[in-house]
């Protein structure tokens, strides 16, 4: 069987690569190169008829499965141990969606743009990556790997404070990355697993006496938590956003939070699932106070970009919420959120942007009534913030009803909590299109011009795919069951 | 062979070192420390012969090729080091490395 | 007859035909302007729904109760032990019943004529592609929301239609009041929805995993699947979770059909377009709240707890809403509050038991109720103010109108042998009946006669102010004159429905939809003595309002005294909405500023205290770094020396000390 994945990985490094040696050209090689792996993507979908399934002994098998020695010394054994299940082929969808239409978003980027690029390309190689190592170290190379671009990405081409916001995101996500690690060795070492692969992790990990798991799953939870990011180590997010280019910004909410997420579901809810069900309550906890903070937060923010990133909290507290219910609906419902979220606030993102450069600031009470001078703007402000409050037939609905149900059969009536917040959600987004949108013009320029074409394209990707799994999420769900959570024991 | 003292000939490398040692953190001419370097280095190329030629084996061998190596190395030093001291030379107009402190910022 | 069941195949047409009408004048709709195609593209969707949701209807009274039933898998996910263990499976689907059938009828035809009707309503308005591109999409959500199959996928429609309207209410959105108004309506019905979609998890949840739902659980949650109602099989173990679900659908409703306490939304919603108001906000969207009861009502029954719940809101919202209409001088907003106090008597009507009766007034009200609208419309067309103060003389320059307005007023306040006499007639008759087994309705049965009178009065006031007396109070007012025929026409048809739509209840066919207890209404020594009284009271209000307004002048209520404090407390709305911006602005608002002073100065503030600790520590550290070679080189040997010192000395030191022991 061809290394379906690796020619994959190696025509990402390529047009990676080749885009930041094509000078002026930068676009088309990004664009080409984004394209090709859109394509390649949707024929692994196409090509996933049917999830491998459990070996004996309830291991778990991968698709499109590699695995080659790497570095061999004495009992250290790292493969390049590679594979996706249904969960991993969504993210991946994920990222080459986010991956285009960043590219056409920033079509006119004139600041350095092979660099520029580049980086992009470059982030979304390592999330590739980690969506499909199945190796610890091979995982947490890749996992590093997507920090440097985006270091440099929010440091050299953000807004006035970007140093300082791309310091504070290198340094939060740094020192959780070797929380991390330390707990990944560690599970390594005292399941006495022969190798760092996870097949082999597999079986000892799940039989560790539960006060081994629990301590293990506390460092992965904060480890990972840290990206999701969890209340209260979440701040350096809203500076991180407000600092960030679009594209940055756009990759950072749509691709870097899930990293978390799937690093939380594949590394610890998997590996450790008695450490899990013992801390459900913290993670219940911190869920409900992501859930909570960030909406409440966000209703005071003005800065659009702000307010969109204490959202993002709001709702991968819904993920977590959902991750920490552990049924298949549950994990499920976070896999089919994170998507739902990926696209959402990416297109947030884009209309912040698209809103700072038509009228030269996001302060929401600085501006009003620009819906007759920018209509397709205001379109995408719409359908973005009504996709992020949760409308049906759109996309984040059909997941946080699948999130909500299963936390309500599992919490009871804890869940009208996260319920109610969703009032305060629906308010902030409605306030924020009241002052925009609607209302006598305020602080539109004489020549302002509607969205760019580019612009516009990018968005109208995104806002097609929210619509499209907004009317029919089996065509993710299916893909997503494909995976353990629909056998586990 | 035997007519060498072990001891004595480590007392001369050891001052060797030292006396280099002395001179790396003292002088301030460029030139003089680069011979100061040249002195230490010595002194190590100094310890590998003694000690292949006591062991009398077949390690005696691989002591001797990298007390050349470091005869080498000491060349290629200076030969940088030389090079340096011109740049740096007609950067600033003098050697004195007390001067030459572009990295502390 | 058998010829027309194939209809039934394909009432998925319906939402289609208004969905393909919404995609060409959203997108095309711009570089139509000039042709104002894209009203009679919309014209022609709403045209489409209308002969297909009519075939439809005709061929589930043909068949009665027969179900026809489409779906396709939304979202499934397999089982896990402990929870789910049957896997969920959610499906999208069509379901043609008879309830979804009479209200197929009622949301096709009311949305057609109001369609055609703002033809000519806003022909003068700017945005025109959006407006009927918003309330196509709306009536495609609407008749999805009736064709709907299971819970999830109401909900989902009744999402799309409360979005629609929030759209449409905001439509003319430059004014903040439009703006501000569209935010509300969707706030507070947003409460209701969550609440309902918590209702939603308990029916799932509960009947998920085993009893007699577990088969409802795999078909996907359909209603057409089972014994109805479920309640009927369920142990009294669950009967506390289902009374609460039951509440939150109550909850629910009363956020869309506007009662109390969620009712404040609907007479701001009257900052929309009026035919707007007809259609979204009178005949069709705020009919769901009692749709949905209705359809919980048959499927899953209610407990005899969420019963008295419902009557009491119900009963206590007919009366609370009409006495906020009484002294309201915007036409509209009259007709607003009115709407509140017909979807209060449906409510009650379902509280009662006897659904059907309520469904069959949701039927007469939505024509009486759109051409009362409409016909206010007209009004505002003509004189382009909504002030009743400023009205006045309108009978003889807008004849039409005029008549129109006059037969929606004396359906709406149940004048004998008008379809709201019927249906509202049936609902008194079929509540008093209900007393003897339940007394505590009583009190909510009285305020429902109660109502009656102020029914009357309130309507007959708005129309004495508006068409009575010689000419305008304010003669600023432009010469009136009626509407195009497009404008003209939904009146005179709607007319007809109004004061004959309550007697195709005594048409066979069409009574098989409306199956069920008290439906049609019969004539019994009880039944008609109660609609004597009922006249009494109808009687009394026209003529009080007659006494009052007939000649066409506004009575002034001298300032200060007792009768002007009620009414400040009534134009005041009891001061509901005052109290909700105070929850909203105050409350929820202030918290978040505070908590967002919190996360500044608190939260971040420890972050950056300690990274300010960093930065000093490493300003004092570089001072070591002079950059002087030597100086590098002395660290250096000094670290070798020290290095050295630990191994040789301290350490055997350590060891001969500590370690032999």
């Amino acid at each position: 069987m061809a290394p379906i994945l690796s020619i994959v990985l190696a025509t990402l490094l390529v047009s990676t690569l080749a885009t930041f040696f094509a000078g002026k050209r930068a676009r088309y090689v990004a664009l080409a190169g984004s394209l090709v792996f859109l394509v390649e993507v949707l024929g692994l979908i196409a090509g996933f008829s049917q999830w491998a399934g459990f070996a004996s002994g309830h291991l778990p098998l991968y698709n499109d499965y590699e695995s080659y020695s790497w570095i061999s010394i004495a009992w250290l054994h790292v493969n390049y141990t590679i594979g996706i299940d249904g969960i991993s082929l969504i993210f991946i969808l994920l990222t080459a969606i986010l991956q285009v239409a960043t590219v056409v978003y920033s079509w006119e980027e004139s600041k350095r743009p092979a660099e520029w690029f580049g980086l992009v390309l470059l982030t979304c190689l390592g999330c590739f990556g980690v969506f499909v190592a199945l190796d610890i170290l091979l995982f947490f190379l890749f996992w590093e790997a997507v920090l440097i671009p985006m270091f440099f990405l929010i440091g050299f081409w953000g807004g006035p404070n970007r140093r300082y916001a791309a310091l504070k995101f290198f340094v939060y996500t740094h020192v959780a990355s070797i929380v991390m690690l330390v707990s990944l060795l560690a599970l390594a070492f005292y399941s006495g697993a022969s190798s760092f692969d996870f097949e082999s992790l597999y079986g000892p990990a799940r039989t560790l006496m539960p006060v081994t798991q629990v301590v293990l799953f506390f460092g992965l939870f904060f480890g990972f938590g840290v990206k999701f990011p969890i209340v209260p180590f979440h701040t350096w997010l809203p500076d991180a956003h407000v600092e960030a280019p679009t594209g940055g910004s756009v990759l950072l909410a749509g691709l870097l939070l899930k990293l978390g997420g799937y690093g939380l579901i594949r590394w610890a809810v998997e590996l450790l699932p008695t450490g899990a069900s013992d801390l459900a309550p913290l993670l219940y906890a911190v869920a409900f106070a992501s859930i909570i903070w960030g909406a409440v937060i966000a209703l005071a923010q003005r800065d659009l970009k702000r307010m969109v990133a204490y959202s993002s909290i709001n709702h991968m507290g819904i993920v977590l919420l959902a991750i920490a219910v552990g049924s298949s609906l549950g994990i499920t419902a976070a896999v089919l959120l994170m998507f739902a979220h990926g696209i959402v606030s990416a297109l947030l993102f884009m209309v912040s942007g698209s809103v700072h450069h038509t009228f030269g600031t996001r302060d929401v009470s600085g501006i009003g009534g620009i819906t007759p001078r920018t209509p397709a703007l205001s379109t995408m402000v719409m359908v973005g913030s009504l996709a992020s409050l949760g409308l049906p037939a759109l996309i984040s609905f059909p997941a946080e009803f699948a999130a909500f149900l299963a936390a309500w059969d599992r919490i009871g009536y804890w869940v009208v909590v996260p319920l109610v917040v969703l009032v305060v959600t629906a308010a902030f987004y409605l306030w924020m299109m009241q002052r925009v949108l609607f209302g006598p013009e305020k602080g539109v320029p004489p020549t302002v011009h509607d969205l760019p074409r580019f612009e516009l394209l990018g968005m109208a990707m995104l806002a097609g795919a929210t619509i499209l799994f907004g009317i029919l999420p089996e065509l993710l769900v299916h893909v997503i069951v494909a995976s353990p959570i629909a056998g586990w024991p | 062979m035997s007519a060498f003292s072990p001891a004595g000939l480590l007392a001369l490398s050891g001052g060797l070192l030292a006396i280099g040692l002395f001179g790396i953190l003292t002088r301030r001419n460029f030139i003089l420390l680069l011979i100061s370097v040249e002195i230490a280095i010595n002194a190590a190329v100094l310890n590998f012969v003694y000690f292949a030629a006591f062991s009398g084996s077949a390690s005696a061998l691989s002591g001797q090729a990298i007390a050349v190596v470091l005869i080498g190395l000491a060349a290629t030093e200076v030969a940088v080091g030389l090079a340096i001291v011109l740049a740096l030379n007609r950067l600033r107009g003098s050697i004195n490395v007390a001067e030459a402190n572009a990295l502390k910022s | 007859m058998t010829g027309l069941s194939f209809a039934l195949d394909y009432a998925w047409l319906v939402p289609l035909s208004t969905l393909v009408a919404f995609v060409i004048v959203g997108l095309a709709g711009n570089r139509l302007k000039r042709l104002e195609w894209g009203g009679w593209v919309a014209v022609a969707g709403a045209f489409v729904a209308m002969v297909v949701g009519l075939l439809v209807a005709a061929a589930e009274m043909m068949g009665p109760g027969t179900y026809t039933d489409q779906s396709f898998t939304w979202l499934s996910v397999p089982g896990s032990p402990g929870t789910f263990p049957n896997g969920v499976n959610l499906v999208m689907g069509v379901l043609v019943d008879p309830l979804s059938a009479l209200m197929l009828i009622v949301v096709t035809v009311v949305g057609f004529l109001v369609m055609l009707y703002s033809i000519g309503y806003m022909h003068h308005d700017r945005g025109l592609p959006r407006y009927y591109a918003e309330l196509s999409l709306f009536l495609t959500a609407m008749n999805g929301l009736v064709l709907s199959d299971n819970l999830l996928e109401f909900f989902l429609f009744w999402e799309l239609v409360g979005v629609c309207s929030y759209f449409l209410i905001g439509f003319y959105y430059e004014k903040p009041s439009a703006a501000s108004a569209a935010k509300e309506a969707f706030l507070v019905t947003r409460v209701g929805d969550v609440l309902f979609l918590l209702g939603i998890f308990l029916y799932f949840a509960t009947f998920a995993t085993s009893g007699p739902g577990a088969g409802w659980a795999a078909s996907g949650f359909k209603f057409a699947n089972g014994t109805q109602p479920f309640l009927a099989g369920i142990s009294g173990g669950n009967s506390t979770t289902l009374t609460i679900a039951g509440l939150l659908m109550l909850a629910g409703a009363a956020g869309k059909s506007a009662q109390f306490p969620l009712h404040v939304w609907l007479p701001d919603a009257m900052e929309g377009p009026t035919t707007v108001s007809a259609l979204i906000h009178a005949a069709t969207m705020v009919a769901a709240g009692v749709y949905l009861l209705a359809v919980t009502s048959i499927f899953l029954g209610f407990t005899a707890t969420d019963q008295l719940a419902i009557v009491a809101i119900g009963g206590f919202t007919c009366f609370f809403a009409a006495t906020m209409a009484v002294v309201n001088t915007d036409i509209k907003r009259v007709i607003a509050y009115s709407t509140i106090s017909q979807l209060g008597y449906m409510v009650l009507a379902v509280g009662a038991g006897v659904t059907m009766v309520g469904m069959y007034h949701l039927f007469t009200h939505a024509f009486f109720k759109a051409l009362l609208f409409l016909a206010a419309g007209s009004v505002i067309h003509a004189v382009g103010t909504q002030d009743l103060r400023k009205m006045g003389g309108l009978w003889k320059k807008l004849p039409i109108t005029g008549l129109a307005f006059l037969f929606g007023a004396l359906s709406l306040s149940g004048f004998p042998f008008t379809s709201g006499f019927l249906s509202k007639d049936d609902i008194l008759g079929s509540v008093l009946a209900a007393t003897s087994a339940h007394p505590l309705y009583w009190p909510f049965f009285l305020l429902a006669l109660l109502t009656v009178f102020l029914t009357a009065y309130y309507i007959f006031r708005a129309f004495f102010l508006a068409f009575g007396g010689p000419a305008p109070r304010d003669p600023a007012l432009p010469e009136a004159h009626e509407g195009p025929w497009v404008m003209r026409l939904p009146l005179i048809v709607l007319s007809a429905l109004a004061l004959g739509a309550g007697w195709l209840a005594f048409y066979p066919p069409f009574a098989s939809l409306l199956a069920g207890g008290g439906v049609p209404p019969s004539f019994s020594a009880t039944d008609l003595a109660l609609s004597a009284v009922s006249f009494g009271l109808v009687l009394g209000g026209i003529g009080l309002a007659y006494a009052l307004f007939g000649n066409g002048r506004m009575v002034e209520v001298p300032a200060g005294s007792a009768a002007d404090r009620v009414r400040s407390v009534l134009l005041n709305r009891y001061y509901f909405k005052a109290g909700y911006d105070w929850i909203g602005l105050r409350a929820v608002y202030g918290f978040s500023r505070a908590a967002d002073f919190v996360e500044r100065y608190v939260i971040d503030g420890t972050i950056r205290g300690i990274e300010r600790a960093f930065a000093r520590g490493s300003d004092q550290l570089r001072k070591v770094q002079t950059g002087i070679v030597s100086d590098y080189a002395a660290y250096v040997i000094g670290g070798l020396v020290g290095f050295l010192l630990l191994l040789l000395v301290v350490a055997p030191w350590i060891v001969a000390h500590l370690g032999g022991s």
